[in-house]
Order: structure tokens, then C-alpha cells, then sequence
């Protein structure tokens, strides 16, 4: 296989190299409410310079880099430390929907105020009894006239309380389980809409709970056909497992950090499991090249996201047992890191998927 | 365990059920629970022999407590006055043993501030640097267990034991990713020492010993946590607990506490007290690490508590050396 990068890719890697170096500077946690203000700022700088949505279209602000490019972009981007994407779940998640699901109006509407973050999106999966049984949702949207009417109760729905719209499935009926349910899109500050925080683990309140009392959503943010919400979900779930969220350039960039901490550092006890934290991420990054004619998406996402989440562990313990009781710099990422094999479906569901659905286990 | 170590245990148990609560005692100025630490050493839990004027227990009582605070990650100076009178008793003289033995007895918070370096040379870590001058001390001791607050501070050099006034110093809290433990630096500048005895590595190990105890004890109650949740969570119509590659897991864990207690109780030499502090480390480490998985999202929270026990785990991983510090003790032992 071919890695070398052909001349507009090289120019592009430069002109994000040379952007980044002279714009990144560090923020705060953006779990908080003025730390979530500084990266919607940060945001409307990328877009700006069209650098928040490489891979879209250029009618919605991106630049129609192909996916070799995007992940440069993401290499550059980790590598030098930029912040977090506070408008990643709508990037990542409802975009691709979108474009896969969308209809034209939806895509012109949404999207392009996404890329400068003037709107910011949270995503609105779980509920306190639906977890990784995720199809046992109760939330209901129940026909009115004009759109529909949400109740029910969301929760772990990361900086809700600070976003502005949010997306997630409702049941519509007819039927059980993953029939009869619906992609909604709903307004974070509407009528009947309440949020409350949830400390996370390090004290800030990055989750939130969402409560829903007859929130009206027009007809137009129905995504997809109703009734077939499970099928959209699962293109969303897929991108938020695979490739898109979680790209190689955010283990490389830590592999690269842990390398470096060891050189100052070195400890014979901890060189294997270095070196296996640095194998890991340049594995992943191979995998991911090896899979741009075909991203990881369904069942083939549930590989790469057991892969990701528990490689992002094992460099930050690593990392921890290398610098001992003094590491400020990866403790954040470390509590961070814990969350992995949980959110976007747990990795116990991702091995029952990987066992059933691409080994062709029995249930 | 004889039925007196075993009524200990139920009334230790008892008492933090009723008495322990974590959260607002890791609130309050000192950290612990002034009341709580009465009761627990009127119950006689300290290993300080009557003539002392203690309760006449020894370190197999005082290891129960210990488990049983590490169960409820109860913030307690008990950890660090056992270690402050174990060395008291085994390497002091006769004339100093007496006076500071009857005040811990009595419920003064006593620590050790003891020279990591002799057993964890990293150099990159700043180790306590402690240089006798006659009778005079300088330099600093980090991660002292309860430092700030110690009534009668114990700090070795590595070669003798000193007695510090804590009005001739300065210190201050150091606040860790683990609130449930207190730890202090210790600033000594020409602070007037009493040389009371011979530093001994029998201390560290039993530090290490009464780690060991107490990470076994939140490993067992950090795996019950789970199982019981696990019990209750329902997800595709059962228990989650009832799916296999759930219980496998436990059961894995339930392996590695059972053989962690045994290594615990085991400690009573220099390779006995390391092992034990390597594989109850990783032990409660793991257990811990598993907790906030099995919990799922709840766990993630700041209410629950497998935030907690993980941060525990990671602290106690680190105190008195890291397991690969004591690997490379263990190293010398297995070439021999």
C-alpha cells in the first residue's frame, strides 16, 4: 500500500500546519459554561478559515477535502494540541445523517450553521432504563397538528446544558422495540424542554439530564421516514463508533507524547507496554488508511471502536505510571479516557455485535 | 480469624455503617471524621501494647480495621498513626517509646515522614530530602499521610528517626486526584530534631503490609458494589449480571481479590511486603477499573461512588512506591 501523499494533500497538510501554529492556544475544560463559549469561539475561527468541516461540501462551509485529506487534517490538528470539538456531535453524528438521510431544505438549513457552531448540537440516545438496550426507549413523540409533541426523559447527553438543539429517537408506534421509532430534531430551549447538569467525574457538569413535557417539533425536523429511526440511528451510531469521532491523529499524538515521556523518563518495568501503546496507535492508523476506500461503518465499526477506546486507556495508565503521583498534563485525558469502551454503545454491545453480526455467531 | 479478631471486624463494620460518611467528611477542614476516629480507637485498634497505654492489639487487629476503612474509603488517621507507633515500638529507645506511645493511644494523630528514596530510587521524583544536622533538619517530606494535621510528627532520614516539633515548621495539604486521603508537604528549615531512634526497613514493610490490608478491603467492596449492581441494572429484559460475558468478568475479579487478601495477610518480610504491595495494587486497580466499566455511564458521574474507589486506587497505587518501583526491588531477591 501506497502512504505517500500526493502534491494538493501535501499543500493542504501545510496550509493546516501553518493555521494551527499560529492559532491554537489553550481553553477551558468546555464542560463548563464559559469553557463551552471559548470553543464555539474557537469554532467560528476554524470555519472562518474553512477549516471547521474539511470533508463537506463547499456549499456548507467545507472544502470537499477526501478522506486521506481529512485525516491529515486530524494528524495536524492532534498533533499540535488543538482543542476539543464541542461541536462534534453534530459534525460527526447528525451531519452524516443528514447527508445520508436528509432531505435538500434540511441539509441547507442545518448544516452550514453548524460549521460556524452558531448552532451547537447534543445528542439525545439514552434514557435512564435504556442504556445498551437502547431499543427499549420510552420517549414519545405523539402526532399534532403541524409536527409532534415530545415526552419523556433523556440522559448522559453531553453538554446539553449548554448546547442549543439536539437530535435522538422517539417512539411513534406502531410497533415494539426497534420498529416504531422516529429521528427528531428538537430545539434545546423550547417550551417543556428542561435540563439539568450532571457532575461528571471530575466535577464538571459535561452531562446533562432532558427532560421532555409536550416540546413541539415541526414536520421538517423529521429525519428520515417516521417509523425508520432505528435504521438512521444506527448510520449515526456507526459514524460515532467508527472512524469519524475517534480519528487515528488523536492516538498518534498521544503515542507521540508517551514516547517523549519515556525518553525523559525511562523506566525498563514500563518499556513494553510503551512500545505496545505506540504499536496500537500506529496500527490504528494503518487500519484506518487501509480502510479509506471502504470507512468502517455498521458492524465494521464496532472493531475500530473497541480498538480506539481501549488503546486511549492503555496510553494514558501508561503515561500515568510513567510520571507517577506529578501528572496534571494526562490526568484529564486519562478520566476522559475511562468513558470510552462506555459511550457510543458500550464495548460489551460493540463485541456482541462483532460476534454476532460479522462472525455470524449464534444469538 | 478467631472469634475475637472476628467480632473486632463486625464491630469496626459496624461503626463505619453507622458513622462513615465519605463525602461530607472529605469536606470538613481536616479531611476525617474527629468522632469516628474516637470511637474507632476506643475500640482498641492501634497496635499498642497496654503497658503503653493502648488496648493491648497487634498488627492482625489493627489490618482488620484497616480493611474495613478501605472497604468505606472512610478518610481515617489510622493508616498513619499505626505506621508513626509500629515505628516507635520497634526502633525507638525505651525513654522516647513511652511519652509518644500513650498520646497516640490516647487518639493523637501521629505520621512518619520516611524517605521514599531509600526504596524508590526514580530520580526524576522529588523524594523527601531530609539531612540530619545534629539535631537539626532540612530539606522536605512529600506525601506525608496527614502531614498538615499530625500532632506529633516522626521523620527519618533514612538512617535514624527523629522526633519534630510541628511548630518549627511549615506545612500544607496536597490535595490529590484522591480526596479521601489526606497527604502533606513538610518543609523543614533548621527545624530543631530529637533523634529518637534507628530508621529500619521493618517499617517500610509494614507500611507496606497496612497498604496492602487496606486496598484489599476496597477491592472486595468495590467488587460487591458491583455485583450487586449488576444484580439490579435490567437491560434486554434481565439482570445484566445474568449475561456471561458480564459474570466471567466478576468472577476474574473475585479470583484476583481472594488472591490479593491472602497475599496481604501474607506480608511480613521485606519480598512478602512487596509482593503484596505490587499485586494488591493491580488487584484493586483492576477491580476498580472494572467497577466504573460494569457501572457503565452512572459511574461516569460525580454522585456515584466508583469515582471514588477508582481515585483510591490510583493514590494508594502510587503511595509508598509504585508497583514497578517494588519490581525492581523484587528483581535483586530473584537473580539471587
Amino acid at each position: 500500500m501506497d502512504l505517500s501523499l500526493d502534491a494538493a494533500t501535501i499543500e493542504f497538510q501545510a496550509e493546516v500546519r501553518s493555521w494551527l501554529a499560529t492559532h491554537v492556544r489553550p481553553l477551558s475544560s468546555m464542560d463548563t459554561p464559559d469553557g463551552f463559549e471559548e470553543h464555539r469561539a474557537w469554532e467560528r475561527q476554524l470555519a472562518s478559515a474553512r477549516l471547521s468541516v474539511v470533508s463537506w461540501p463547499a456549499e456548507f462551509g467545507g472544502r470537499e477535502a477526501s478522506l486521506l485529506q481529512w485525516l491529515v487534517f486530524e494528524e495536524e490538528y492532534h498533533a499540535a494540541g488543538a482543542p476539543g470539538r464541542v461541536s462534534q456531535n453534530g459534525i460527526f453524528l447528525l451531519a452524516p445523517t443528514l447527508f445520508a438521510f436528509g432531505t435538500d431544505e434540511q441539509r441547507a438549513r442545518i448544516l452550514p450553521a453548524m460549521a460556524r457552531a452558531d448552532e451547537v448540537w447534543a445528542q439525545a440516545w439514552s434514557e435512564p432504563e435504556a442504556g445498551s438496550d437502547l431499543a427499549s426507549l420510552r420517549s414519545t413523540a405523539v402526532r399534532c397538528d403541524g409536527g409532534w409533541l415530545l415526552r419523556g426523559q433523556k440522559t448522559w447527553s453531553s453538554r446539553a446544558a449548554f448546547a442549543d438543539r439536539a437530535f435522538g429517537l422517539f417512539r411513534t408506534g406502531p410497533g415494539e422495540r426497534h420498529r416504531g421509532l422516529t429521528y427528531l430534531l428538537f430545539d434545546l430551549r423550547a417550551e417543556g424542554v428542561s435540563v439539568r447538569p450532571i457532575a461528571q467525574l471530575d466535577g464538571e457538569p459535561g452531562f446533562a439530564e432532558i427532560f421532555l413535557d409536550d416540546v413541539f417539533v415541526p414536520d421538517h425536523d423529521v429525519v428520515g421516514a417516521v417509523g425508520d429511526g432505528w435504521r438512521v440511528a444506527m448510520s449515526t451510531a456507526g459514524n460515532e463508533r467508527g472512524l469519524t469521532l475517534r480519528s487515528p491523529g488523536r492516538f498518534l499524538a498521544a503515542a507521540g507524547r508517551l514516547v517523549e515521556l519515556y525518553r525523559k523518563n525511562p523506566d525498563p518495568a514500563l518499556r513494553d507496554r510503551v512500545v505496545d501503546a505506540w504499536i496500537g496507535a500506529q496500527a490504528y492508523r494503518l487500519h484506518t488508511f487501509g480502510a479509506l476506500s471502504s470507512p468502517p461503518s455498521g458492524p465494521a465499526a464496532s472493531v475500530t471502536k473497541v480498538f480506539w477506546s481501549e488503546l486511549d486507556v492503555a496510553l494514558h495508565e501508561t503515561a500515568l505510571d510513567l510520571l507517577g503521583e506529578a501528572a496534571p498534563g494526562w490526568r484529564d485525558g486519562w478520566l476522559f479516557s475511562l468513558a470510552g469502551p462506555i459511550y457510543a454503545g458500550t464495548n460489551e454491545i460493540q463485541r456482541n455485535v462483532i460476534a454476532e453480526r460479522i462472525l455470524g455467531l449464534p444469538r | 480469624m478467631t472469634p475475637e479478631q472476628l467480632a473486632l471486624r463486625d464491630a469496626v463494620r459496624g461503626l463505619l455503617d453507622k458513622h462513615s460518611d465519605v463525602r461530607a467528611a472529605i469536606e470538613t477542614p481536616h479531611g476525617y471524621d474527629k468522632d469516628l476516629w474516637a470511637r474507632l480507637t476506643d475500640i482498641g485498634v492501634l497496635p499498642i501494647p497496654e503497658q503503653y497505654g493502648g488496648s493491648g492489639a497487634t498488627f492482625d487487629e489493627t489490618r482488620i480495621a484497616l480493611e474495613e476503612l478501605g472497604r468505606t474509603l472512610t478518610p481515617s488517621p489510622l493508616l498513619a498513626s499505626a505506621i508513626a507507633a509500629h515505628a516507635l515500638l520497634t526502633s525507638t529507645g525505651a525513654e522516647f517509646r513511652g511519652r509518644l506511645l500513650r498520646r497516640i493511644a490516647e487518639g493523637a494523630v501521629a505520621t512518619l515522614a520516611w524517605d521514599s528514596v531509600a526504596v524508590t530510587a526514580t530520580p526524576a521524583i522529588d523524594y523527601p530530602e531530609v539531612n540530619a544536622a545534629s539535631d537539626y533538619l532540612d530539606g522536605a517530606a512529600r506525601y506525608v499521610l496527614d502531614g498538615d494535621l499530625a500532632e506529633i510528627l516522626l521523620v527519618s532520614d533514612g538512617e535514624f528517626l527523629y522526633e519534630v516539633d510541628p511548630a518549627t515548621l511549615s506545612r500544607e495539604h496536597t490535595p490529590t486526584i484522591d480526596q479521601t486521603r489526606r497527604l502533606a508537604t513538610v518543609h523543614l528549615s533548621n527545624a530543631p530534631a530529637l533523634r529518637v531512634g534507628r530508621w529500619s526497613p521493618e517499617i517500610r514493610d509494614f507500611a507496606l503490609a497496612a497498604l496492602s490490608a487496606e486496598q484489599v478491603g476496597a477491592a472486595a467492596r468495590a467488587l460487591e458494589l458491583t455485583v450487586e449492581y449488576t444484580k439490579t441494572r435490567v437491560q434486554f429484559g434481565k439482570p445484566i449480571g445474568s449475561f456471561q460475558a458480564l459474570k466471567h468478568r466478576m468472577a476474574d475479579l473475585h479470583v484476583l481479590v481472594e488472591t490479593a487478601r491472602s497475599a496481604a495477610l501474607a506480608a511480613n518480610d521485606e519480598v512478602s511486603a512487596a509482593v503484596a504491595k505490587v499485586y494488591c495494587s493491580e488487584a484493586f486497580f483492576s477491580v476498580a477499573a472494572e467497577m466504573v466499566q460494569l457501572h457503565g455511564g452512572i459511574a461516569i458521574t460525580w454522585e456515584h461512588d466508583a469515582h471514588l474507589y477508582f481515585k483510591r486506587a490510583h493514590g494508594s497505587r502510587q503511595l509508598f512506591g509504585s508497583p514497578q518501583d517494588h519490581i525492581r526491588r523484587l528483581t535483586r531477591f530473584a537473580h539471587r
